[in-house]
């Protein structure tokens, strides 16, 4: 057998093993973190709740090919959601799962009606526009002192339980969140796959193209701004309900481009490359906790690095969840 | 009231000189290579804490005297930054010049991180106080207070942009970057040093940028790592409004933006009857700027352009 | 039943780029426009197609104005184009390419796609088919799963053509599509041309290679200065002097013009080439 049959023979089985590996590992991790300690368990809460982020927001930067640095604002929507509705703030208690429901729809519905104005603009403009966005949203939180407690927020909000099983600990969030992650991840992933997915991604290769061929642009792109923003509203509403605390401080600008680092460092377009980003931004500071102020210094140079030296990301666009399981089970 | 109202136009004219000198980069860079600098606004930080090193340098280490050791740390500032401006285009931006639209912008993204960060672990997060400039006197003109700073502010400002509109217009290196900002292709099948002009642009906007940066720390008495993030959008803002590649566009931009969020701020308390504050300043001009865009998307003075004609090929 | 452009015209300030042009086009034909550089060729495709505005006049297809639509409401009546600059979608497969081109028929779908996956694998499927039996016919089929920006610059040119083909379009209109190409592809793409005639389609050719357009084309428009100079079959154009005057200056035999043409051409190929 010559070198070349060898390798030709071992590569299949080895990536196969990788792939067993990669599910190990997340099995593992999933089964033994009800286990370890509640400080570590959130830790981990906080890696889903931005997973769930940058899958939202993948759609619009990954999967369609527009630069969204307002992402945080339709957090903050579905945070405050939960805050105004659950709280004693305006004395409302409503269910946990009914005020998902709503976060979800004001998230939809906010992600509209930037879209309809913006979504019009060239595509460079639109980063621009979306990051003062952003910003308006931030600035009105902190001024509407009567409504959202301005810079000091709003807190002692409620529990949340869902048909009657209180979600209060760390643990449950974290059941929860898995739950969530999973379902968006599904549809997002198979919104990629579907005849929208892939106007998406002629818009993003060629818009004027795609216009040709006879797509409504503007159309296809409120599709993609309103599923990413009603995803970033969910992801807030239960944010909000894991800290039972919200102010505008988790909200700023430096917050949207953490979740665009985090995309572009695990592979721009690829849900697993967004876990990996993830588990970088998040676990990384967790490490070099000593050296806190550094890790967004070097983060920052980790995605200039990445993106000049390695622009597909960690995990390339076409090693999606499909490949993993198909070689998982060796086809 | 004839006061009041001159004392605010010199506000306006003031605060919109200093949003024309930041406008001015975005507007070349986007010029010559259809890229929004997001690291731009930083480059306005970093001239005020360049400018407040070589200051304490220049006191403390050679002990300069006060109105030369100003001035001496103004120009060294201006030309650092304009070099680091060169320096980071070389390394971060270059590299991309073939690449999908997306990429040079993230990657400016994460220069500004880099250098915000940077900063705040050299010089702290908080803000820290900023020594005048100019000396301090205060004229009453009909009633409203003008002070010598501001007209320092202006002068300067002025003197920057009228060499940048000689540089442009009247030099060969001038000719060179137009040339480029037309059609870089073009520029480069005639032989013109398409990465010479790059350079440039990167040179003089972070330069004016830098510029920008120590008139409005010196203004305010006050700079901070993160000054550099909101101006930069309002920059960007005038830059758009004036039409975005446009170098008067960048100026005019800048002027009406601040006319605009002096008689805004001035205005808003009482047209919605203190029910909108001057807190709501820096949302009007987030709105201007959206709407701005849905009307005249090309800005006052920009040219449209055809969707066909636009020579790179993907949007992003 | 036609295509009419009825005094079409464009102007850009004081420059006029078509010049009051009334013309019409029969299905079942292949139609050629030819002209000098500046000629505005491609600029009645571009407005025809919904990239340019009409300033004044009207194209009306089937008794539906055009010229008041936006560009993908263009495309959804039937017309479909390709660009004198290769567009395709550079980072999907030559197969997503055509896939893609079913959006309007199935985009009403999605959600039943995302939620409910056989029904997204039969529509997918059924899509897969139509595309398959176009790449076959472009002898594309080999390269279904490489990236389009991959390709070699020949068989973008044919997958863009077949992109344009892919729904079956009432109107298919080709701005120079034998820019760039050897003989031998030129020759390829004359036989593809002429094979994918219908009864109900009207082709319209931009083209510089007068080889093409005189082997392929059963009528000919020529412009000359935004002005509509000529129309008739190949062998009258030939025969014009008009023509001759327009395109030489001078009365001066074919061969001239074909030198002409080789020259732009190769010109075309390094422009195009450099970008990608």
């Amino acid at each position: 057998m010559s070198v070349a049959e060898t390798l030709a023979a071992v590569r299949p089985r080895s990536s196969r093993a990788v792939a067993f590996l990669v599910f190990a590992i997340a099995i593992a991790l999933i089964a033994a973190t009800p286990f370890l300690p509640n400080y570590y368990i959130r830790v981990i809460d906080s890696l889903l709740i931005y997973i769930l982020l940058g899958i939202g927001l993948n759609i619009v930067i990954g999967y369609t090919g527009l630069l969204d640095l307002g992402f945080v604002a339709f957090y903050a929507v579905g945070a405050y959601s939960y805050a105004l509705l659950a709280s004693p703030q305006l004395d409302l208690h409503l269910p946990f799962l009914l005020i998902l429901l709503v976060a979800a729809c004001l998230g939809a519905i906010t992600g509209i009606l930037l879209g309809i104005p913006v979504l019009r603009l060239r595509g460079d403009y639109l980063a621009i526009v979306t990051l003062g966005f952003g910003e308006i949203v931030r600035i009105i939180i902190n001024n509407l002192d009567w409504l959202t407690g301005g810079p000091k927020g709003i807190a002692r909000l409620d529990k949340a339980s869902i048909l009657g099983i209180q979600i209060a600990r760390p643990v449950d969030f974290f059941w929860l969140l898995l739950v969530v992650v999973l379902l968006a991840g599904l549809v997002a992933w198979r919104l990629e796959r579907s005849i929208l997915g892939k106007a998406w991604a002629a818009i993003r290769e060629d818009q004027d193209a795609a216009r040709g061929i006879g797509i409504n642009t503007t159309n296809a792109k409120l599709a993609a701004f309103a599923t990413s923003a009603t995803i970033g509203s969910i992801a807030g509403a239960i944010f909000g309900a894991s800290q039972r605390f919200v102010s505008p401080e988790s909200f700023t600008l430096q917050e949207s481009v953490l979740i665009v680092l985090m995309i572009v460092v695990g592979g721009i377009g690829n849900i697993l490359g967004i876990v990996a980003g993830a588990a970088i931004l998040i676990l990384l500071p967790e490490v070099l906790r000593e050296f806190a102020e550094w890790r967004i210094l070097f983060l920052g140079l980790l995605m200039i690095f990445l993106i000049i030296v390695r622009p597909a990301g960690i995990v390339p666009r076409s090693f999606g969840p499909d490949k993993l399981i198909r070689r998982l089970i060796g086809k | 009231m004839l006061g009041n109202l001159i004392q605010q136009t010199v506000n306006a004219l003031t605060i919109g000189s200093i949003y024309a000198l930041i406008a001015l980069g975005y507007t070349m860079v986007y010029g010559v290579l259809r890229m929004i600098n997001f690291a731009h606004g930083e480059m306005f930080m970093l001239g005020a804490y360049v400018a407040f090193l070589v200051l304490s340098m220049l006191v403390g280490d050679v002990g300069m005297a006060g109105a030369i050791a100003l001035t001496v740390a103004f120009l060294v500032a201006i030309f650092l930054v304009g070099f680091i401006g060169v320096g980071i285009e070389r390394v971060a931006y270059k590299p991309l010049r073939n690449s999908t639209r997306l990429a040079p912008m993230l990657s400016s993204l994460g220069v500004s991180l880099s250098l915000v960060t940077g900063i705040q672990i050299l010089a702290g997060p908080q803000p820290v106080a900023f020594p005048s400039f100019f000396p301090v006197v205060r004229y009453e003109v009909m009633g409203g207070t003008i002070t010598s700073m501001q007209i320092g502010i202006l002068v300067a400002a002025f003197v920057l942009m009228f060499g940048l509109y000689f540089l442009v217009n009247r030099s060969r290196i001038g000719i060179i970057v137009r040339a480029v900002s037309e059609s870089r292709p073009t520029a480069q099948l005639l032989g013109i040093n398409v990465n010479g002009a790059i350079s440039m642009v990167f040179f003089v906007g972070p330069l004016l940028g830098a510029a920008g940066g120590i008139l409005y720390a010196s203004y305010y008495g006050i700079m901070s790592p993160s000054m550099g993030a909101v101006i930069g959008l309002k920059a960007f803002t005038a830059a758009i409004l004036g039409g975005i590649g446009s170098i008067p566009g960048a100026m005019l931009g800048a002027f009406i933006l601040a006319f605009v969020e002096v008689g805004g701020t001035a205005l808003l308390p009482i047209v919605t009857h203190g029910v909108l504050g001057t807190e709501y300043r820096d949302v009007l001009t987030f709105a201007i700027l959206i709407l701005v865009l849905l009307v005249r998307p090309a800005g006052i003075l920009g040219e449209a352009v055809s969707e066909e004609s636009i020579v790179y090929k993907r949007e992003f | 039943m036609t295509l009419v452009f009825d005094r079409l015209r464009k102007e850009y300030g004081q420059v006029v780029a078509i010049d009051d042009v009334t013309a019409s086009f029969a299905p079942g034909l292949i139609h050629g426009v030819i002209g000098p550089n500046g000629a505005g060729k491609s600029t009645l495709i571009n407005m025809t197609a919904g990239s340019y505005t009409v300033s004044s006049g009207s194209i009306v297809l089937d008794g539906k104005r055009l010229d008041r639509l936006k560009k993908y409401q263009i495309a959804n009546s039937g017309v479909a184009r390709t660009y004198q600059n290769i567009r395709l979608f550079d980072q999907m497969t030559t197969l997503e390419n055509l896939e893609v081109c079913f959006y309007p028929t199935d985009v009403g779908g999605t959600w039943k796609e995302v939620l409910w996956p056989p029904y997204a694998s039969s529509r997918r499927d059924r899509r897969r088919e139509k595309c398959m039996e176009i790449l076959r016919f472009f002898d594309l089929q080999g390269h279904a799963d490489a990236e389009a920006g991959s390709l070699p610059y020949g068989r973008q040119r044919m997958l863009e053509i077949a992109r344009a083909l892919v729904c079956n379009p009432r109107v298919l209109l080709l701005d120079e599509p034998a820019a760039g190409l050897n003989h031998h592809e030129t020759a390829e793409l004359t036989a593809r041309l002429a094979a994918q005639r219908s009864p109900d389609r009207i082709t319209i050719i931009v083209e510089h290679d007068m080889d093409l357009v005189m082997a392929l084309c059963d009528n000919i428009i020529v412009m000359h200065h935004g002005k509509l100079l000529f129309q008739g079959t190949p062998a009258e154009v030939q025969a014009s002097t008009d023509v001759q005057l327009a395109y030489l200056g001078t009365a001066n035999d074919i061969d001239d013009i074909r030198a002409a043409a080789q020259d732009r051409r190769a010109q075309l190929g390094i422009r195009t080439r450099r970008r990608s």
